[in-house]
């Protein structure tokens, strides 16, 4: 039997625009085999029970117009109310470096900076998915 | 050319060319541009000899420039994108920025304005989807009083705003209109330009109106200036959105030009003779990594237009210019290593200065990692005046023209361009491939091609597939205070509550039937928005009226 396709819920926060990255990065998660749910606008309240709804593995936030500490500060506990605690969360976009710490300390996984090839992203996602937690 | 040796000596220095390189010259790999325009290394008289190239400076088809003399009169327009915060911290932006010399023509000041999220989806501070949104990517514009700060004591008739709405441009373009009014003015005395730009929806996955009303509401705006503010820019041809949408050069000017004529099209379905409009109508073109690939676009561009208007009817030298302000490009900036984007944007502003056109903005270095910061901007900025003051390359007038290569290449990007501008004409036009969202399809596709050139190197990129280091990047970028988003609602309440209910009420009202009239394709709806404005009807009350009569809908 195949083995069941990783899903991945790739969002972009509401509101905001410049969709090519996370459409990229759509298709090159497809071109690797996983099922991506692509959900662009949400609130974190949208994500998040899209998420349960589709029971997704990861979940894959994109911020192009900043804002990105305040989703996450809202998105992990969110998560956590849900019971999803076994979920990868991973962000990426216009987000600064120096943020990156402060958004793992939240409970992201892993941030990453734009224009990155998909197969690293893919990559990581094998790697951690099913392992990660909120905790 | 006729020569007096009959092209002897040419023949000559080309066989001891082909000598010298005839040991190498079998295992050469074939380049190519963005566009996929095979590129050779030597371009010779042989590649030009079937070109017209007794062209002129500002004379049709402008192929070598709008003006005679090119930047002779005055140097292109400094437009530097900004606005964050609420008008308040955005006005002193502006100030800051006029004492750094940001100029446009005859020394004119030019604001380019950009708005932040929420007031472009058209919802106010206080709506719940507004948080963490106000004031972050651009200045929170929504009641009269923000309008009127925005426009206290400049001079109207030598400051010229440019509104980077997003589908509120009508309620943005009533409310200026207004707070210009509240100062004795009447519609006319304004400058400026409205983004209008409803096609862009064709490339940008965002909400807007349904394509038949997005293209009613635009020529709404227009009819709405062609009457009452005749100097006033209706429309910005956006072929920098398609760029960043991933469009390759040839791709951007045939689907920009085919936007532009869809424009054409729709105002005269409306009744309104081209001469009476076309010439308000202007380019933001975008400026990728290329560098003469996108001097020959534009150069291409000018040509083209000058042919589709004149076929459209346009008379007028003016409704034939391709007038175009440039946006560097944001994509091809990386962030690894983002000083090196400084270099990135020089030779982006370099093209479009050697391509002849009228106004720029270059970005700035840290655009990659968030909201430049005041460093990143003035750096920005310093390009452009360097470049203009110092570099020599505005002193003459097209002065790549008779060169081998680019006179080639801007043929070769024309007749590219006029293919897929021909397909797509033949297939229904810019406004059915919107609605089919066949442009978006190719244009996505365009993006996918690129990332796999720069994952597999065969497109170098410095710091990304090139030169790569593990460095961290501790890069501060420029944060808005999210307290701006409090005192953003509080002077939104504070308006509310000094404003008079009732009429609002009565406003909103006629605002609805208005926009009912012109869902069904009667009346016009700006001067309804106008008096709105007057009355003291938000940004987000305009556009949630319009929301409900137009439809809200992302192409897909």
């Amino acid at each position: 039997m195949a083995e069941k396709k990783i899903r991945v819920l790739l969002a972009k926060k509401k509101i905001d625009v410049h969709g090519r990255g996370s459409k990229l990065l759509a298709r090159e998660l497809r071109d690797a085999g996983m099922e991506v749910i692509y959900f662009r606008f949400g609130t974190v309240q949208e994500i998040v029970n899209a998420a349960v709804q589709e029971d997704v593995g990861v979940i894959g936030v994109s911020i192009m117009t900043s804002g990105h500490l305040l989703v996450a500060e809202r998105l992990i506990p969110a998560l956590k109310e849900k019971g999803m605690t076994d979920v990868l969360v991973i962000m990426g976009g216009v987000i600064p470096e120096v943020d990156f710490e402060p958004l793992k300390k939240m409970g992201v996984h892993e941030v990453f900076p734009p224009g990155l090839p998909g197969e690293t992203i893919a990559d990581y996602i094998r790697e951690r998915v099913g392992k990660a937690r909120l905790d | 050319m006729a020569r007096e040796d009959g092209g002897e000596n040419f023949r000559k220095a080309k066989e001891a060319w082909e000598k010298g390189r005839e040991r190498y010259a079998a295992k050469l790999k074939p380049g190519t541009n963005l566009s996929g325009i095979p590129i050779k290394t030597v371009y010779t008289e042989e590649d030009v000899k079937d070109l017209d190239l007794d062209v002129m400076p500002g004379v049709y088809p402008f192929t070598r420039g709008l003006y005679p003399d090119g930047y002779a009169l005055t140097p292109w327009m400094q437009q530097m994108v900004f606005g964050f915060g609420t008008c308040e911290e955005t006005r002193t932006k502006m100030e800051t920025l006029v004492e750094q010399g940001m100029e446009g023509y005859f020394g004119h000041k030019v604001f380019n304005v950009v708005y932040d999220i929420p007031a472009m989806y058209g919802i106010d501070a206080d709506h719940p989807e507004a948080e963490g949104n106000v004031g972050q990517c651009g200045v929170h514009l929504s009641t009269p009083d923000d309008y009127d700060e925005l426009i206290r004591g400049w001079e109207l008739e030598t400051t010229n705003f440019s509104l980077i709405t997003g589908d509120n441009c009508l309620p943005g373009l009533a409310h200026i209109v207004a707070a210009a009014e509240r100062r004795g003015k009447p519609p006319d005395a304004l400058r400026g330009n409205s983004m209008n730009w409803y096609p862009r929806t064709a490339v940008q996955d965002i909400p807007s109106w349904e394509p038949e009303q997005g293209y009613a509401l635009m020529v709404d705006l227009i009819k709405y200036c062609t009457k009452h503010i005749p100097p006033w820019n209706t429309t910005n041809i956006f072929m920098y959105g398609i760029s960043e949408a991933g469009a390759t050069p040839v791709q951007e000017l045939a689907y920009g030009l085919a936007w532009g004529k869809s424009v054409i099209d729709a105002g005269k379905d409306a009744g309104l003779e081209p001469d009476s409009f076309v010439g308000r109508l202007g380019f933001q073109v975008g400026v990728q990594s290329n560098f003469f690939e996108e001097i020959a676009k534009l150069r291409a561009l000018r040509k083209m237009w000058a042919k589709i208007t004149r076929d459209a009817g346009c008379t007028k030298p003016k409704c034939l210019h391709a007038r175009v302000h440039i946006h560097t490009s944001g994509n091809v900036l990386v962030a690894q290593q983002p000083l090196n984007n400084t270099a990135r944007i020089t030779m982006q502003i370099m093209a479009a200065v050697l391509g002849g056109v009228q106004s720029i903005h270059s970005c700035s270095y840290d655009e990659t990692i968030g909201i430049p910061t005041e460093l990143s901007h003035r750096t920005a900025l310093r390009s452009q005046q360097i470049m203009m003051w110092e570099s020599g390359m505005k002193d003459v007038a097209d002065p790549l023209a008779g060169s081998y290569y680019v006179e080639w290449l801007t043929d070769q990007i024309e007749q590219e361009a006029w293919k897929l501008f021909n397909e797509l004409e033949e297939r229904g036009g810019y406004m059915k491939g919107l609605k089919d969202c066949w442009v978006k399809q190719a244009i996505d596709n365009s993006a996918y091609q690129r990332k796999k050139l720069i994952k597999s190197g065969e497109l170098p990129v410095v710091g990304v597939n090139r030169y790569v280091t593990a460095e961290k990047e501790e890069h501060e970028p420029f944060r808005v205070d999210y307290a701006v988003e409090k005192k953003a609602i509080e002077r939104l309440r504070a308006f509310r509550n000094k404003r008079n209910a009732q009429e609002v009420e009565k406003s909103i009202g006629q605002l609805e039937q208005a926009c009912a009239k012109l869902k069904a394709g009667e009346g016009e709806l700006m001067p309804t928005l106008v008096d709105a404005a007057r009355k003291g009807v938000t940004n987000g009350e305009m556009m949630d009226v319009m929301r409900g009569a137009f439809g809200w809908v992302v192409m897909e």
